[in-house]
């Protein structure tokens, strides 16, 4: 007997959104080591870039959703993880984005959002969504507003610290 | 819709059932990460730390082909622990660890558990090696990998940024 579970593949105009996978590993441990994880508790060892690609990998079977590792169609290279996501100490769902070193600027990170909340409202039936804005993260505020999102909320993580919850529309606004 | 699917094998043996941790194992998990008893693995640490951990364990089944499971017991149904095939970037090789609750130290479950992963991985992963990383002067995990027939390979690379008054690698003997 096993336990299967996947994790579906979208597609936008100019990214493929699949699962998490260990060729990713390389990328990611050099953004986490960076300084652009400042807001995402970096930077960080290699031992920890490898425990946040499987957690990565882990949300999906725990939950049934997660982020996906976002890959360039042109060049096929990861540039980013963007997505759904629930960890333990978060208030709820979540829309997430992360851009790896050269992929900010090109609209990639509300592109991707895009679709994955679509994802969420059309496939999983979800009626709301919010996204966490560690303060002084202006890029990805600017993400938020893009993607019509509002201020909501004040809420400190754990180990994050002082966050801002943003709301974004839901179904109904956005049909 | 396109995707990609991943598989976690089930396990039984004499007393035990090896499978997927699931949410509801966490709870336990998560105390057992509080407690004095993570002195040895993590430290003691918190809910968002100990989901990490618990998450990344499941993760690495779609990375490596191989990861956690959750120790059931077969007649109760009790949560006893978790069984994990391993090998993040910061280890040389794949190890195999063990998390026990404490209601469920003392009646050989760990070795148990341990025996059925360890062979499933010489089954399924039989090209590589495999390891336990033991802090020294855990005498609960060196008795019980001695148990298993592993030794003590004082040559063994550490790893990452570990030193040997730090870890012990034990290795773990090939199956006939």
């Amino acid at each position: 007997m096993t336990v299967t579970f996947s994790t579906p593949t979208l597609e936008t105009e100019r990214l493929i959104l699949r699962a998490p996978a260990l060729t990713d590993f390389d990328v990611l441990a050099d953004f986490y080591a960076s300084p652009r994880a400042e807001f995402v508790g970096g930077p960080q060892s290699r031992e920890l870039s490898w425990r946040n690609l499987a957690l990565e990998a882990g949300h999906w079977v725990l939950r049934g959703f997660g982020r996906w590792t976002l890959v360039e169609k042109t060049t096929q290279n990861p540039v980013g993880i963007v997505g759904l996501w629930h960890p333990e100490g978060f208030p709820e769902n979540e829309l997430g984005w992360d851009l790896f070193d050269g992929a900010t600027g090109k609209g990639y990170a509300t592109e991707a959002a895009i679709a994955a909340r679509h994802y969420a409202y059309d496939t999983l039936g979800w009626t709301t969504l919010t996204s966490l804005i560690a303060i002084g993260n202006d890029g990805s505020r600017r993400v938020a507003e893009r993607l019509g999102a509002t201020y909501d909320s004040d809420f400190t993580h754990e180990r994050f610290g002082p966050m801002q919850l943003w709301r974004h529309p839901g179904p109904e606004a956005l049909t | 819709m396109t995707g990609i699917t991943d598989h976690i094998p089930t396990l039984e043996t004499e007393r035990l059932v090896l499978r997927a941790p699931s949410r509801a194992d966490f709870p336990a998990f998560a105390a057992y990460c509080a407690s004095p008893r993570a002195t040895f693995s993590w430290g003691q640490i918190g809910a968002d730390r100990a989901w990490a951990e618990f998450a990344a364990a499941i993760g690495s089944w779609s990375l490596m082909g191989f990861g956690a499971w959750s120790i059931e017991d077969r007649a109760t149904g009790t949560y006893c622990g978790e069984i994990l095939l391993q090998h993040p970037a910061h280890f040389p090789e794949p190890e195999l660890g063990w998390t026990l609750m404490e209601e469920s130290e003392g009646k050989g479950i760990a070795y148990e558990a341990a025996v059925a992963a360890r062979d499933w991985f010489t089954a399924n992963h039989g090209d590589k090696s495999l390891v336990s990383y033991i802090t020294p002067g855990n005498t609960r995990s060196e008795a019980l990998a001695t148990r298993l027939g592993a030794t003590h390979d004082p040559d063994a690379p550490l790893p990452d940024g570990e030193t040997a008054n730090e870890t012990a690698v034990y290795r773990h003997r090939r199956a006939a």
